[in-house]
């Protein structure tokens, strides 16, 4: 899921942390002071989640629960996820520190899609239909991110159609995990602190 | 509780899908290996070499474990570059100076492979003969770490072909030491990664401290 440095041609790499930039910003304005703790736990559930890995053929895939953190975040996942993604590259040595702003564009970008699609729909159901948008927002957002590290290696010269396929095959079974392990969030969320998906757009500091 | 739970699940797995690639001298080639840390070999894997600028040297392949050879025939910096796909790219170099020894050596084997054994001969029989005997011998030996029995003994010395097993034993033996060490490496443990969550707790206080002073200013 994380691009290497390297893989990828310089005008790709300068677009990516561009957008990462103007999505940092985004993120950061739309930060409630009372969301700040919720965005250090997905931040770190999404450092945590990488090293749990699923093995497929030769490589291995890793669970990203960037699907979580776009439901509960909207646009502020993009501040959250970068934080895990700086300390994953500087600790594990996952990606690059050049590459950075693509891969955050390739994994916030997907969280913030689903999360403003879905936020909307969780909010006002009850539990059990709120696990079920929970675990289409996990899934989606994989298979988003998937897309997006396709189009990134497009851009760079691989053929699209081989290269997407190849990514998203190899994250079907992430794509199939998270779903159920965001359903289950979801579902407890709703059900023990439902005020969670609420205040979305939040108090304004 | 989500936390809790990639936490618990993390020591088990807590290998990286990381590729990792690296090369190191072996006699008169270039041995390399490659693979994902915690996956297996990439088999028939092109690996492509360059020279500084850009030019393509040659390309080898990987074999069932993920091991490539390469034989160098310039005296350069070589950077040798795979592809496995899906953004996994790895790169690695071994210097000029690494390269040349490893030249340096081929060549003193073809020349020593003729009056190698004149050379052995000679050292049975006296010393003198031994020391008019073809140099190349001597330094192929010592190139390999192996201390030549000085000329007056009468045992015979190491030949270049008892030279050169021994060398690949040493290597065949030292080859999942290597191997060890790299996958220890990669190992993410527990320490890093409750490091890492320090990090991102001390910088969401951060943030909060700034957001909460911030807020307090503009209602005081």
């Amino acid at each position: 899921m994380h691009i290497v440095d390297g893989a990828l041609s310089n005008p790709v790499v300068i677009a990516g942390a561009a957008l990462c930039v103007g999505g940092l910003a985004q993120g950061l304005r739309s930060l409630p002071i009372d969301k700040i703790p919720a965005a250090g736990v997905l931040s770190a559930t999404f450092f945590v989640a990488s090293l749990v890995h699923v093995p497929i053929g030769p490589s291995s895939v890793h669970l990203v629960m960037n699907g979580l953190a776009g439901l509960v975040l909207g646009w502020a996942a993009f501040p959250a996820l970068f934080v895990g993604l700086v300390l994953q590259a500087v600790f594990f040595g996952f990606g690059g520190l050049t590459v950075l702003g693509v891969n955050t564009v390739v994994i916030a970008g997907p969280a913030v899609i689903m999360g403003i699609a879905l936020a909307g729909p969780v909010r006002r159901a009850g539990p059990q239909t709120a696990a079920l948008l929970g675990a289409l927002c996990g899934g989606g957002a994989i298979a988003l991110t998937a897309g997006f590290v396709a189009a990134a290696l497009a851009l760079t010269g691989d053929a699209f159609l081989p290269a997407a396929k190849l990514v998203f095959f190899a994250h079907v079974p992430v794509m199939v995990i998270e779903a159920l392990l965001t359903g289950a969030a979801v579902f407890l969320a709703k059900q023990v602190k439902p005020d969670l998906f609420d205040d979305l757009q939040g108090v304004t500091p | 509780m989500l936390l809790t739970l990639a936490l618990a699940l993390a020591p088990l797995p807590a290998v990286a899908h990381k590729v990792i690639m690296g090369v190191f001298p072996s006699g008169d080639r270039i041995e390399g290996e490659v693979g994902f840390t915690g996956g297996k070999a990439p088999v028939g894997l092109t690996i492509e070499v360059f020279d500084p600028a850009g030019t393509k040297l040659g390309e080898t392949e990987t074999d069932a474990e993920g091991f490539f050879v390469f034989t160098p025939t310039q005296p350069v910096e070589h950077l040798f570059r795979t592809d496995l796909g899906a953004g996994h790219v790895a790169e690695t170099t071994m210097s000029a100076a690494d390269v040349s020894t490893i030249i340096a050596r081929s060549g003193a084997d073809a020349a020593a492979a003729t009056p190698g054994a004149e050379a052995t001969i000679a050292w049975t029989e006296s010393a003198q003969a031994a020391s008019a005997a073809p140099e190349t011998a001597p330094p192929a030996s010592s190139a390999s770490g192996i201390a030549c029995s000085p000329p007056q003994v009468t045992v015979a010395a190491v030949t270049p072909g008892e030279i050169d097993a021994i060398a690949k034993a040493v290597r065949d033996e030292m080859r999942p030491l290597r191997r060890e060490i790299s996958a220890y490496k990669e190992k993410n443990d527990l320490q890093t990664i409750l490091g890492g969550i320090g990090y991102i707790v001390g910088l969401f206080g951060l943030g909060f401290y700034l957001a909460a002073r911030r807020k307090l200013k503009a209602t005081g």
